[in-house]
């Protein structure tokens, strides 16, 4: 997919701008090897030089490979959470995932993902891509190129703007300031880019800070008064962060820093993925079920579990503590949907009346829908 | 070039402890965004009450004060029943099959809670520090004072407390109320019955001449027999706390419904229709004199319930 831009850019003879896909800044051969580079500008992947000297073909197999398996991860790995979602929710049994595999479509089940698993993917991409433009920065101090520095490099740039956008609107509201250091990072932004005299510049960027904490004021006092540090620190530190995180690092940093955190992004994914796999594909419901023209509370009963569906005979229900119940349609005497226990807020801080916990998204639709009663039968 | 290259080096310093800082606070918002959450829930309240479980909720009111508890056409209604209807709606009470309403008088309130006939009394329980060694309170969720209901025979003759102290009137009250307490301290003497009904009666029988308790009751006899009664506004020292009487051994439970009771009064405070003005404008309101709100219930648990990122403005 984005091996052919690549072939091009890798071309030595190529002068001139880099062609808009590729986000490597300068054409290699403009740049003598030896000379400072320039502050502001990412620097030409090493890979590059290496290629005038051993020839192309290598380089660009490589990058072809690196592509694929980025491309295999990015659209595999939600495939396989699917299917295997399907699994843990119907409690492990072979029948019951059987029963959930011929209901539940697969539009409906990448849906369902992805409503569950937005956070996590922008979440894995964007550290990807950040720790890939701190890497590929620094890289060519290393002999063999991180691989997140290479995945980075080969990756559209709309790619990498696309999942700093999904992480804009489905990342909780406390943690979006961190989309800053991480997006100067991945896009190795520097403050001299704003303007460039100095005094202009910081006054810039001590007008933008000032008013972001000023938004941020209310939020803050909140959060002191009931005695809350996380928050305070990852609503005022991160711009700060931003300021000079982009930037080669001293190689004595950078080859710890290279498979630690390759490793680390590795681990956090996989903690991170065990409660979206078991996070249910199903809405939750209570459906009161008795006998037509029941009265007494013996003669009904509240089944709590997931709809599965429903036909002219039976509604299938996958009832919560695990088992199908397969209830005669006309024995439904109501239903209603109610929360799970996952949604219950840690905080009581808003920032103007959007709850720090929900995103853009879930703040947006709260304004639209802003009335939420929780049934009874839900208790 | 000596300052160029301290000025790298500064720079690539500043650079790694941004990034080094960055991890780090991705890792602590990574293990934030894990942990649970620090205040109880209102689930796990519920889990930990006596009540959880339950099929049914059973709810101590009074079938015999109009306005505030009464059986009408074979259904309980009346403020105290609404606010009863609400405290178990939000518990996951809702439906007739679901909660069950039991008739207890006046005096059999505590002795219905410690015997466990009732999970809730919802009866005009006034707040009183002898009764909290028995009973937990939650509220209050009304501010009543005390009256005298007086026959229209007897309205210009029975103005003031001195007046009830005239051995020539015979003075009526429930048993085991606040009122039968504060009537003593006034040295007013006394015809003590099992409740208030039995004194409206007795006066429209002429057995009695007059009928002390609190205004909430007293407004429903008066809105029972409008042409026959009249309320007479007397000095009696303290206002009456209403609250909702919950068994001494289930703090959870307290917890949960004073939680509920806040709640309305938080919608109320922000102009919404709040259930406790629904309630009051349904039944007591066009009876009393004045305006009433809901008052700030006391010790109100903090906990976090699934409609707490739900705007509030």
């Amino acid at each position: 997919m984005s091996a052919a831009p690549a072939t091009a850019a890798d071309d030595p003879g190529t002068d001139g701008p880099p062609p808009p896909v590729l986000r490597t800044a300068a054409p290699p051969s403009a740049l003598p090897t030896g000379l400072p580079i320039p502050a502001g500008r990412a620097e030409p992947g090493p890979g590059a030089l290496r290629t005038e000297a051993a020839g192309g073909w290598d380089q660009v197999e490589r990058r072809a490979r690196a592509s694929q398996s980025f491309w295999t991860a990015v659209v595999g790995v939600p495939a396989i959470f699917s299917v295997l979602r399907l699994g843990i929710e119907a409690g492990g049994e072979l029948q019951t995932t059987l029963l959930l595999v011929a209901n539940v479509g697969p539009v409906n089940l990448l849906a369902g993902f992805l409503t569950t698993a937005a956070r996590l993917l922008s979440t894995v991409l964007v550290a990807v891509f950040a720790l890939g433009g701190v890497l590929a920065a620094s890289g060519h101090r290393l002999t063999r190129r991180p691989l997140f520095a290479r995945w980075t490099e080969i990756t559209p740039g709309w790619f990498v703007a696309a999942s700093f956008l999904m992480a804009l609107v489905t990342w909780p509201l406390l943690y979006l300031p961190l989309l800053l250091p991480t997006f100067a990072a991945a896009f190795q932004l520097r403050p001299e880019r704003l303007h460039e005299r100095p005094a202009v510049r910081a006054l810039i960027l001590v007008a933008a800070y000032a008013g972001y904490l000023w938004l941020l004021v209310p939020t803050l006092r909140d959060a002191w008064r009931q005695g809350e540090p996380l928050p305070i620190v990852l609503l005022v530190a991160p711009p700060l962060l931003a300021l000079f995180v982009a930037g080669p690092l001293p190689s004595v940093v950078i080859r710890p820093l290279a498979p630690v955190t390759q490793l680390a992004v590795l681990v956090v994914l996989v903690w991170a993925a065990l409660p979206v796999i078991s996070t249910p594909v199903l809405p939750l419901t209570v459906t009161t079920v008795g006998e037509a023209g029941a009265a007494s509370v013996d003669a009904t009963e509240e089944i709590r579990g997931h709809v599965v569906t429903t036909d002219d005979v039976n509604m299938v229900i996958l009832q919560e503590r695990g088992g199908v119940r397969y209830v005669p349609v006309d024995q439904v005497r109501g239903q209603v949907l109610c929360p799970s226990e996952e949604e219950l807020p840690r905080y009581r801080l808003r920032i103007h009346d959007f709850h720090v916990e929900d995103s853009l998204l879930e703040g947006l639709g709260r304004r639209v829908r802003p009335v939420h009663r929780v049934d009874a039968a839900c208790r | 070039m000596g300052v160029s290259l301290s000025s790298s080096r500064w720079r690539s310093v500043a650079t790694t402890a941004a990034v080094a800082l960055t991890l780090l606070l991705g890792a602590a918002a990574g293990c934030d965004s894990r942990k649970e959450p620090d205040l109880p829930s209102v689930q796990e309240k519920l889990r930990e009450s006596h009540i959880w479980g339950q099929p049914v909720l059973r709810i101590g009111v009074a079938d015999d004060e109009p306005l505030m508890g009464e059986i009408r056409d074979g259904d309980h209604v009346g403020f105290d029943v609404e606010i009863a209807r609400y405290i178990a709606a939000s518990l996951g009470y809702e439906g007739e099959h679901r909660l069950e309403f039991v008739a207890v008088s006046t005096e059999d309130r505590i002795p219905a809670l410690q015997g466990g006939v009732v999970d809730l009394v919802v009866s005009s329980f006034s707040i009183t520090e002898e009764r909290k060694k028995l009973v937990s309170f939650a509220g209050p969720y009304f501010v009543t004072t005390q009256e005298v209901l007086v026959p229209t025979r007897h309205k210009d003759t029975i103005r003031t407390i001195e007046d009830l102290r005239n051995p020539t009137y015979r003075i009526c009250t429930s048993g085991g109320s606040t009122t039968e307490a504060e009537l003593e301290k006034n040295q007013v003497r006394t015809l003590v019955v099992k409740d208030v009904w039995d004194c409206v009666k007795g006066i429209r029988a002429g057995k009695y001449d007059a009928v002390s308790s609190d205004e909430t009751i007293l407004a429903g006899f008066l809105a029972r027999y409008p042409t026959e009664f009249e309320i007479v506004d007397m000095p009696f020292g303290t206002s009456e706390l209403l609250g909702v009487g919950v068994p001494i051994g289930d703090p959870a439970l307290r917890d949960l419904v004073a939680y509920f009771l806040d709640k309305s009064y938080q919608q109320g405070r922000s102009g919404e229709a709040s259930p406790w003005l629904t309630a009051y404008n349904r039944t007591l309101g066009p009876w009393l004199r004045g305006e009433k709100r809901q008052p700030q219930p006391l010790d109100v648990p903090r906990l976090v319930d699934f409609d707490d990122k739900a705007p509030q403005r």
